[in-house]
């Protein structure tokens, strides 16, 4: 167990080091671009050259990348090249708007996926085809048109939630709960309709095993061979599926935080990367690879504690 | 001015959203035109204003790039607006306004601008408006990308009286005075933009209620000069980028005004919204390679003549601006000193004519022409289009698309004959000149000097407020009569507001596309 842990942390760092290489020299590779843009178009080529000396982009790439990561490491990202506000600062005023709607979700989601693939499952008949058919639906319809839907019936229309806006929890909860209503809700719906179906077809594959039969057999009552021996067993691709819905929550917040005006982290990444401030970008950037990485640990980690056949190697 | 279209563009290719010209093809249909370039539709409630108001909410949607006074957007400009004052004010036509000089007084020679300041006028930290504090403006506007603006400025101080005083003639004097922020000038030396900006203007912003990147807070300054004007006690800018949710934000009465997109505005309507409708933009082809230094082809006036003539404008307003447009043959504002009136279309839509042109310039089997597309330009709709007019007369259109940070430097470059572009029709048409026309100006792609607009550019720099306005004709018509451009519709942007809330009785943007934060009442 704890070979396998030390392996997966060593290859997490390591894909960490790659990607934020790879996104730095895609970003950072054209001082000269990103300096015109800082100083606009009326500049001079002399005073592209003063502010690209100003920022450092007029180093070798790598020198800028270790100046980068050695920051980082000490939580120093940087300042961004147009308002001069502190990157983990900015960072740590949109995070929590984006965990407050994609955390909820995300808990919501593997509940009522849960309960929905078993039931769809279990039941099969008519019930099954109304959680397929549910799934298509929510699956094939984008989150952002979800998302508009929701505002005209619950915003506009009866006036039950704002619009648009983030309150903090801080300032007032009910307020809070209200603001991140509507985009949780426009996220959940798609990644239920996602992950039932996984659900679903986990169950169906363990419920079709000699050992369900057999514990049938003997008598075993059904609510107990479902909650405690088929879940546990399907809890390996059901925690792949958790996995992958909060990796899909977090892009789909990009879009969601937009119609709802939500001043999270997918907004700050799009704002940022429309003007080329790369340094903001790239602590956006670093933020989505860490929770990405993690997840993608804990997922493992936990899989290899439920499955020990997931320990060899 | 100049400054609100570096950052225009700035916005442009950053997409922010993204800026005016991302809201095309929204000039108004209704009401009355005025030669601010805004008309209105609905029931605009004028001079409602009376005692004071408590709160103003404004969706802007592009957050602020900080707070440092040179990198300020005319464009959406409110909270620039709200926390620093100007030297004078410029209004719809580029006409000079009182602001923190009384009076004000332009050398014959236009090289120097005097003026009485305001006494008693104090920064929000407690420092004075003075001398001093003008001089380090323009100082630090030396160190912006404003800076060829205030290139070589000296600032001379006798009593109260201010002098700007320019090293050349300078035609667009008046616009330079008018884009100068005042700060503070130990905030301006410290270089500390990032919190809280040290002004003297109609408020100051509320850190405590601001969250940076969703919304700023203002409260009044009531030691402002001009206080009793601004009827809002507190004031707030949204950052709503999505067109979408600034709707959604406006029928639920989270904000009081925003701009919406063209496709919005009957929505808005319904929902009992006021619409202003600007036509601060012209649509239009800048055929800037017109001595055929790219495509030999260009340099033949018949050539250019033949690319105005393939365009139906009738049918471009009806469907690809939805009505919200209206044709044009020139692409100076209605109302500025440039505007021919009564102007007729040399280039009515005929294309047999403009194939008959390209056979007697020698080019009737075309060629290839590159157009640079980019994001925000309404591209998507408007070069099918193009593109399929242009084949009419053999011309074959090559997409280039442009992104990334080179992309507004590549478009400038003057690698490109010709660019699609709605551009803005500026009511200071001196400005417009000297931005589209003369060799200085970022908008002429190949600044090539040409003789014609070279005099009469000269002349401008003394002329009399007459001479200057048949100077400026003489310009258009010659571009027209050249066909530096194919001017298509004048379009632009449209701005939604509760006319039970406030009332935007007057239009000071010279750009025509958003109100100024001293028109709202």
């Amino acid at each position: 167990m704890i070979n396998t842990f030390v392996w997966t942390l060593f290859r997490t760092l390591g894909v960490l080091l790659v990607v934020t290489a790879v996104v730095f020299a895609l970003m950072y590779g054209n001082g000269e671009g990103i300096a015109r843009s800082v100083v606009g178009f009326r500049s001079t080529d002399e005073g592209v050259m003063i502010k690209m000396v100003e920022l450092g982009l007029d180093r070798p790439l790598l020198t800028q990348f270790w100046d980068w990561g050695t920051g980082a490491a000490r939580g120093d990202l940087g300042r961004s090249f147009y308002t001069g506000q502190s990157v983990a600062e900015a960072l740590s005023q949109r995070v929590p708007v984006t965990l407050s709607v994609i955390i909820p979700a995300l808990l919501l989601t593997a509940v009522i996926s849960v309960l929905l693939g078993v039931w769809a499952a279990v039941k099969g008949g008519v019930v099954d085809r109304i959680v397929q058919f549910l799934s298509i639906g929510g699956t094939a319809v984008p989150a952002f048109i979800v998302a508009i839907a929701l505002v005209f019936a619950f915003a506009i229309q009866w006036r039950v939630f704002p619009a648009t806006g983030y309150v903090k929890f801080g300032e007032n909860p009910m307020m809070w709960l209200a603001s991140i209503a509507l985009p949780m809700i426009a996220l959940l719906i798609g990644s239920v309709a996602s992950a039932a179906q996984q659900f679903r077809t986990a169950v169906l594959d363990t419920l079709g095993r000699d050992y369900v039969r057999t514990l049938r057999a003997r008598g075993v009552k059904e609510w107990q061979v479902i909650f405690q021996h088929v879940l546990r067993n399907a809890a390996a691709p059901g925690l792949t599926v958790v996995g992958l819905t909060l990796l899909n929550l977090l892009g789909g917040a990009v879009f969601i935080e937009q119609v709802f005006a939500l001043p999270g982290i997918g907004q700050l990444a799009a704002s940022s990367a429309k003007i080329f401030d790369v340094p903001m970008v790239m602590g956006t950037v670093l933020f989505t690879v860490l929770v990405v990485l993690i997840v993608n640990l804990a997922t493992d980690l936990l899989i290899t504690a439920l499955n020990p056949k997931a320990r060899k190697r | 001015m100049r400054a609100t279209i570096a950052r225009r563009l700035g916005r442009l290719v950053t997409g922010v959203t993204i800026s005016a010209l991302a809201f095309t093809g929204c000039a108004g249909t209704s009401g009355a035109p005025n030669t601010s370039g805004a008309t209105a539709g609905g029931s605009t409630s004028a001079g409602t204003s009376g005692g004071p108001k408590e709160l103003l909410t404004l969706g802007v949607t592009a957050d602020i790039e900080g707070w440092d006074p040179g990198v300020q957007p005319g464009y959406q400009g409110w909270a620039a607006e709200a926390v620093w004052d100007r030297l004078v004010y410029c209004d719809s036509t580029g006409g000079i306004e009182p602001a923190m000089l009384e009076d004000w007084e332009i050398n014959d020679d236009r090289t120097a601008i005097t003026g009485q300041l305001r006494e008693g006028m104090e920064f929000t930290d407690g420092g004075a408006v003075d001398a001093a504090s003008i001089e380090a403006a323009v100082k630090h506007m030396e160190t912006t990308p404003q800076a060829p603006d205030y290139a070589g400025v000296v600032v001379t101080a006798e009593s109260d009286s201010i002098t700007l005083t320019w090293p050349e003639p300078q035609p667009i004097i008046a616009n330079k005075a008018c884009n100068l922020i005042i700060s503070s000038p130990e905030q301006l030396e410290s270089g500390e933009f990032t919190d809280q900006p040290v002004g003297s203007g109609p408020y100051v912003l509320d850190v405590g209620n601001t969250t940076r990147g969703s919304q700023y807070a203002f409260t009044k300054n009531p030691d402002h000069w001009n206080a009793a004007h601004y009827p809002f006690e507190r004031l707030v800018v949204k950052v709503i980028e999505s067109e979408t949710a600034a709707v959604s934000a406006l029928k639920t009465g989270q904000i009081d005004a925003s701009l919406i997109p063209s496709n919005a505005v009957k929505e808005a309507e319904t929902s009992n919204l006021d619409v202003l409708n600007f036509q601060g933009q012209t649509t239009r082809l800048i055929i800037s390679d017109r001595t055929g230094k790219v495509e030999p082809a260009l340099g033949d006036k018949r050539v250019r003549q033949a690319m105005n003539m393939v365009f139906d404008k009738e049918a471009m307003v009806q469907a690809l601006y939805l009505g919200n447009a209206e044709p044009t043959a020139q692409v100076f504002r209605k109302g500025s000193d440039a505007y021919i009136e009564g102007l007729e279309d040399p280039y009515p839509f005929d294309v047999e004519k403009a194939k008959q042109l390209m056979s007697e310039a020698g080019y009737a089997d075309g060629f290839e022409l590159e157009l640079p597309t980019m994001e925000g330009q309404n591209h998507e709709t408007l070069m099918p289009y193009v593109t399929q007019q242009l084949a009419e007369i053999n011309i074959t259109v090559k997409q280039v698309p442009l992104s990334g940070a080179n992309a507004i430097s590549d478009l400038l470059s003057g690698k490109f004959p010709v660019v699609l572009w709605q551009l803005g029709n500026l009511g200071d048409s001196t400005y417009q000149i000297y931005v589209e026309a003369t060799p200085e100006g970022w908008w002429d792609l190949q600044h090539e000097p040409d003789q014609f607009v070279g005099t009469r550019w000269d002349k401008l720099q003394t002329a009399s407020d007459e001479e200057a306005r048949t100077l400026e004709q003489e310009i258009n018509r010659y571009l027209v009569d050249e066909a530096w451009f194919a001017p298509m519709v004048y379009m632009g942007t449209s701005f939604a507001f509760h006319s039970d809330k406030l009332s935007i009785p007057t239009q000071s943007d010279p750009e025509a596309l958003t109100p100024k934060l001293r028109d709202f009442q």
